[in-house]
């Protein structure tokens, strides 16, 4: 039996089976009107005005940090894109190996997550502002880079030997064949980015690095419910803002450089105005002062129970990548129609705008923590990503083949199915796959509040100052993400499709 | 003869001025007219994917636009673009035309390859496509190839009428003749053709003029000016 492309992201859903099961043995009802309760205050947030103004001072620095290292880390992640470009070395002085050398040795900075960054800076640095830019800005230049060098290298424009030939010069070459051929992918690429930016900001927020994220936190733990949806609420007007932002500039890709130049120029008022960066103090590096034992160092490896630490990391990715893969596709064979299309994108808006630690916390109030519960709150944020990127595909597609097979006699359901399902599958699952390697990162996100995977035991690790296990740890979920992006391209090849420019 | 299709002063801006017609059981129609005539608007007007600004369509008296979908897959249409499904196999292509017919869990089956395959063979026969082609994916076929499965997804829905736009236009002349052939097989059918020359193996001719229905007579009645005329710029 081999399913056919409509079939294939709907089959992980099947997970939701032995997952609810799961759930439903770790249900307890004491929660519930808790949970009630802040359903309710969805309707209900607060409007004191103590309360929106600090909403607004918690966005005002979501945004600014959101602006400073999307705008620092894009420039420097084209920097860097350029120099990671095997194609670009080849122009150049006929050689590859810079290219390659480059990339390997920043690919393990990619692998750590923005949060872990965060709390390892945090050490550093202590708290302050510049700890979220900075922790943002490592992973996503990185990122950016390699987005960037891929996507010079994948490129072979018709034009690139006839000018070499010629006789010009590489840098002509690179800007007259090279940089239009990629310009448009790359500048969708870096729109992208700010949306995902403001994401990890919020995430960061909610470990305690300030802005809108802190507050939502501190308002949870302290159980009032109005106060969080006055902010998620704030939240939402300000993600739809800088999505139509963001759409008005995707089809004028020349003026991406504005919003950059903006957010520079944030950066320096931002440093201004409240983020001072205090001059990092040697004595709080934690290495700095650590003396280095070997058999410190390697007693440290054995203190985690690997195994299961990497088994219930990948459980975790496994199940959240399903749940989020499934539910975009089931929720439109629910509800087929075209008007629903834009009451389903408001349904993913929703679940993009918590983040998955809060609803993990959530989750927790009326269930026993497990890996099923991290998934499902991991899988429900990244389903809210995927939803958005299922609703883009099939709003771009022309149906054809809807209206031909209504015109057989088939129901609306079966023709979402065999029309515009089968047609954005091929892409929705190259993305599927391009998301399990983010899932995978995020895991860290979930662990640390769900108790379970790497992310729980670093967080553990951290709180001791047990530095070595710190070491390992994060070189081990380095070593794990790498895997999984490896992973995750050969499944995209397997698509035939490329999820980069997304 | 009963009426199958009764257009009553049906009109669709510039495209199609008001038209007045009936189509009746077992009567092979020729609509004839050049490009840009209204040809393929008054066939998308028939089967119900565009809907008239003015007049009404009735399927056996009944409202065209108001029919459940077991009663619209009575009006087949063979697609001057195809409209294959690109992602699917031949034999899932072919199953496609039978929806209308089926329930979720048959076109569920149908995406698993767990249907017999049997029907779909003789069609593929009928159609004389290579049953070695049943399980290809529809993007690896030739044109020739792809216009046939989409003739043979058209008879699995078994329509009362059919609605053929320009399915002749991009075969070789002994594909076309079998493909016609085929066509002329079926109870009921409007073909909408650029060649004039093959109106005497119809029942009737309807000839589009500028979104105008300039001609409804017996092929016999139609001669070479009237031909001049209909097709002149």
């Amino acid at each position: 039996m081999r399913p056919a492309l409509p079939l294939i992201p709907l089959i992980p859903g099947l997970c939701l089976v032995p997952m609810g099961l799961i759930l439903f043995g770790d249900v307890h009802g004491g929660g519930l009107p808790l949970l009630c309760s802040f359903a309710a205050a969805a309707l209900h947030p607060s409007l004191e005005p103590s309360v929106l103004v600090g909403v607004a001072m918690g966005i005002r620095i979501t945004l600014v940090v959101t602006l400073v290292s999307w705008g620092i880390s894009s420039v420097l992640g084209c920097l860097l894109g350029v120099l990671g470009s095997k194609k670009i070395w080849r122009l150049w002085a006929g050689i590859t190996w810079p290219a390659l050398m480059l990339r390997k040795g920043l690919a393990p900075l990619r692998a750590v997550h923005e949060l872990i960054w965060g709390l390892l800076l945090l050490q550093i640095l202590g708290l302050n502002g510049w700890v979220a830019i900075i922790a943002i800005v490592i992973p996503y230049t990185v990122l950016l880079a390699r987005v960037i060098a891929d996507q010079i290298d994948c490129q072979e424009p018709p034009a690139l030997p006839a000018l070499q030939s010629s006789g010009a010069s590489a840098v002509s070459v690179l800007l007259t064949v090279v940089v239009p051929a990629v310009a448009h992918p790359v500048l969708d690429h870096i729109n992208h980015r700010l949306d995902c930016a403001l994401r990890s900001s919020l995430i960061l927020g909610v470990f305690g690095l300030g802005g809108l994220g802190t507050d939502l936190m501190l308002s949870l733990q302290s159980l009032r419910f109005q106060e969080v949806w006055t902010g998620l609420w704030l939240m939402a007007i300000t993600m739809v803002l800088m999505d139509r932002v963001l759409r008005l500039f995707r089809h004028r890709w020349w003026m991406t450089p504005i919003p950059l130049v903006l957010a520079l120029m944030t950066a320096g008022l931002g440093s201004s105005l409240t983020l001072e960066l205090p001059w990092p103090n040697p004595q709080l590096w934690p290495f700095w002062n650590a003396q280095i034992n070997g058999v410190q160092a390697l007693a440290a490896v054995a203190e985690v129970n690997w195994p299961v630490v990497i088994a219930s990391t990948l459980s975790i990715t496994l199940m959240a990548t399903c749940v989020s893969t499934a539910l975009p596709p089931m929720l439109l064979l629910l509800w087929p129609s075209a008007w629903s299309l834009p009451l389903q994108s408001l349904i993913w808006g929703a679940l993009r705008l918590i983040p998955p630690p809060l609803s993990a916390l959530l989750l927790l109030v009326v269930a026993k923590p497990s890996l099923s519960l991290a998934a499902l709150a991991l899988g429900l944020h990244h389903g809210g990503v995927m939803g958005r990127v299922f609703i883009d595909d099939l709003q771009r597609e022309r149906h054809h083949t809807t209206g031909m097979l209504k015109a057989c006699g088939a129901s609306a359901r079966m023709s979402w199915l065999y029309g515009p399902l089968a047609r954005v599958s091929r892409p929705y699952l190259a993305y599927a796959t391009y998301r399990m390697d983010v899932i995978l990162r995020d895991t860290a996100v979930v662990g640390l509040v769900g108790g379970a995977g790497l992310g729980w035991q670093l967080l553990e690790a951290l709180s001791s100052f047990h530095w070595w296990l710190v070491l390992w740890l994060v070189g081990g979920s380095a070593l794990l993400t790498l895997l999984g992006e490896n992973l995750s391209e050969r499944l995209q090849s397997c698509w035939n499709s490329r999820a980069m420019a997304l | 003869m009963i009426a199958l299709l009764e257009l009553h002063q049906v009109s669709l801006g510039q495209r199609l001025r008001p038209v007045s017609l009936t189509i009746r059981a077992e009567e092979r129609v020729v609509l004839l007219g050049a490009s840009g005539a209204g040809k393929t608007t008054l066939l998308n007007l028939c089967n119900g994917s565009l809907r008239p600004e003015a007049g009404t369509i009735r399927w056996k008296g009944y409202p065209l636009q108001g029919l459940k979908r077991q009663q619209r897959r009575c009006i087949g249409t063979l697609w001057q673009d195809l409209r294959l499904i690109d992602e699917l196999s031949v034999i899932q292509n072919i199953n496609s035309g039978a929806l209308g017919r089926h329930g979720l869990l048959w076109a569920i089956r149908n995406l698993l390859g767990r249907l017999e395959p049997k029907v779909c063979l003789e069609l593929m026969k009928e159609v004389q496509l290579e049953p070695a082609l049943l399980m290809r994916n529809i993007q690896d076929l030739s044109g020739g190839q792809r216009q046939r499965v989409a003739l043979a997804r058209l008879l699995r829905q078994m329509p009362e009428l059919v609605l053929a736009d320009e399915p002749l236009s991009a075969l070789d002349p002994p594909l076309a003749k079998d493909v016609l052939d085929i066509l002329l097989t079926l109870p009921s059918c409007v073909i909408s053709l650029h060649r004039p020359e093959l109106m005497h193996r119809f029942d009737r001719v309807l000839g589009l003029r500028n979104g105008e229905l300039v001609l409804d007579a017996s092929p016999e009645t139609v001669n070479r000016q009237v031909l001049e005329e209909l097709f002149a710029r």
